[in-house]
């Protein structure tokens, strides 16, 4: 018996669990009223209790999963949103950085705009013809302080030209080709140019030393000199044109070698070490604006219609001349010329007489003034002492006629003492 | 456990792996089962407790093993589910009895032997379900005959990747 339930215990197990299991259904299992099986939709406590260590088991490391966000379909969604970004990382990052260089071209690209706009306008009101060139290149050397730019022959450069900016000078045109010029800056040690201070008008020549500062020479010891002094060209050079800004007066230094003299230093006003655009003068002709040659022609205009004027007015003033008689006749005799003629030419015109000649006529006596004076009048003098008024008489002496009578003679610098009794004994004031 | 003993002296062939092994990886299963579907939703075509069962009954070559841990799988499947339990029970008790009473007999490392017994044993796990459930039980069922084919294909699938990596786990003298 031993020996045969060794030999088929496996399938015995195998049907004992087989056995339990399909007791357990028969359990769930429960036939209906209309001869059809269901399962118990009340679990019994011993299926719950299978159905609660399932889960009790299972559970947990669900909600490990959910809660730890390692779920399959995070992770899915994760992939296909991830699948791409490394190259489309660094695609942005090539982007990226194509677009800095593009930005920093641009900007540099916006201040070289700024920089030819104001080189532009200052080319447009500068009296001299200029030709805008940029500087290609430097020697490269602190003991040559020269630089070359795009501009030659070909576009008319001459040797010795000045070169300039908006803000001032820059140098002079050393050497020419055809289509680049070597160009001498103002602070090399071999430059030279005429300046002028601009409030004291010392002048003196500027030139560079070794450390590529500016400095003017030759210039006798005054106190005159201060900081902050504008220097410009002088003009005397043949190269500068007069009045170019140069710089400002930095600070004044004795000259070590002579006693009397002092070397002045300045700050330039071109940016000698960061120059990118300049002009060359190319003609020292002057060239005018429309509107400064309509103001130019108009001044010439209105300057020959003077000169017009003035030779109308000498041809008229000569035939006057001819007309009027003169001093000297030649067709009379000398003993009847104009000359030697003592009469009057002009005699003084007296005046008509008056029809009613009242105190005012000139030549009229005392005894006239009472009646030439109406009765209206008169009846005025009651307030004459009141007001005490001593210039009433006097006021038609400001009237044309009060004129004509001062100019006439004197007898009418006596009135003001004939004209004062009648006022200081009026009518009334006699009783 | 004196069973276990007895097929261990045996057959000194017979793999054994570490007992969190045995803990682990069933449990992994029935959690994967439990969750993949979720994720996966209708083409979730395969039954991860089946493949584990069917792995240690083979390597285990002890039928009775093979039959317990078919058991266990199959009444915390069914546990999970709300279908009566034992259903699944009986259908992986006897796949795992029939895999290791094959295992006994032919090479199980073979990968065409593990498609082969992997698919057909699937085949045969879901026909017992069918048939418990119809004609046992008398339970309206409803069954798709190619959900049991894909079933049993994606089981082959994935022993074909898990069995090795399931074999880096047994110990080694």
């Amino acid at each position: 018996m031993e020996s045969l339930f060794v030999r088929y215990r496996n399938l015995l197990v195998l049907l004992a669990i087989l056995l339990a299991q399909i007791i357990g259904l028969a359990v769930q299992v429960r036939r209906t009223g209309e001869g059809r099986s269901t399962l118990d939709p009340g679990d019994g406590s011993g299926v719950r209790l299978i159905r609660l260590w399932a889960n009790a088991l299972v559970s947990p490391p669900e909600r490990l999963i959910h809660s730890s966000n390692l779920g399959a379909d995070k992770l899915w969604q994760n992939y296909l949103d991830l699948r791409h970004v490394r190259e489309q990382n660094q695609d942005l990052q090539k982007t990226i950085d194509r677009l800095r260089l593009e930005q920093a071209a641009l900007l540099e690209d916006a201040r070289q705009g700024q920089r030819l706009q104001a080189l532009l306008g200052f080319q447009e009101k500068y009296i001299y013809k200029t030709a805008a060139a940029q500087v290609i290149g430097s020697s490269g050397s602190e003991q040559s302080r020269v630089f070359y730019i795009d501009k030659g022959s070909a576009d008319g450069v001459l040797r010795d030209d000045a070169v300039i900016t908006a803000e001032g000078i820059v140098g002079k045109v050393r050497d020419v080709f055809p289509h680049t010029s070597q160009v001498l800056a103002v602070n090399d040690q071999t430059s030279g140019a005429g300046v002028i201070l601009e409030t004291t008008r010392i002048r003196g020549i500027l030139r560079g030393n070794a450390n590529g500062q500016l400095q003017i020479v030759d210039i006798l010891a005054d106190k005159r000199i201060q900081k902050g002094e504008t220097v410009l060209t002088a003009g005397g050079d043949q190269i500068f044109p007069r009045g170019l800004p140069v710089g400002v007066v930095n600070k004044v230094v004795p000259d070590p070698e002579r006693d009397s003299f002092i070397d002045v230093m300045v700050t330039p006003a071109a940016h000698l070490d960061r120059l990118d655009e300049v002009l060359v003068i190319i003609s020292t002709q002057p060239r005018f604006s429309n509107q400064q040659q309509q103001d130019i022609a108009t001044s010439e205009e209105l300057k020959g219609s003077e000169a017009a004027a003035i030779k109308e007015q000498k041809k008229a003033s000569d035939i006057m001349a001819e007309r009027l008689p003169g001093l000297i006749d030649p067709k009379l005799p000398d003993d009847q010329q104009p000359l030697h003629d003592t009469s009057n030419p002009n005699p003084v015109a007296h005046p008509p007489q008056a029809l009613h000649p009242d105190r005012f006529t000139p030549g009229a006596d005392e005894s006239t003034a009472p009646d030439a004076i109406p009765e209206t009048l008169l009846g005025t003098k009651d307030a004459a002492p009141d007001s005490g008024s001593q210039a009433q008489p006097q006021k038609p002496a400001s009237s044309p006629a009060g004129t004509q009578t001062k100019s006439n003679a004197k007898p009418a610098q006596t009135k003001p003492s004939q004209k004062t009794p009648p006022q200081q004994t009026p009518p009334g004031g006699s009783n | 456990m004196p069973l276990l003993a007895a097929d261990l002296r045996r057959d000194p062939s017979v793999r054994r792996y570490p007992l969190l092994a045995y803990a682990l990886v069933p449990l992994a299963a029935l959690v994967l089962q439990a969750w993949l579907p979720r994720v996966l939703g209708p083409y979730a075509w395969f039954d991860l407790p089946l493949v584990v069962t069917v792995y240690f009954a083979l390597d285990r070559r002890s039928p009775i093993q093979g039959t317990v841990m078919g058991a266990a799988m199959g009444l915390f499947e069914d546990a999970l589910s709300h279908h009566a339990i034992g259903v699944n029970g009986i259908a992986k008790t006897v796949a795992g009895f029939l895999a290791a009473s094959i295992g006994v007999r032919i090479d199980v490392e073979n990968h065409t032997i593990r498609l082969a017994l992997n698919f057909l044993l699937s085949l045969l796990s879901s026909g017992i379900v069918l048939f418990v459930s119809r004609f046992l039980l008398g339970l309206d069922l409803e069954w798709r005959w190619y959900t049991a084919i894909y079933t049993a294909i994606g089981n082959s699938l994935i022993a074909l990747v898990l069995f090795p990596l399931l074999d880096r786990l047994q110990i080694r003298d």
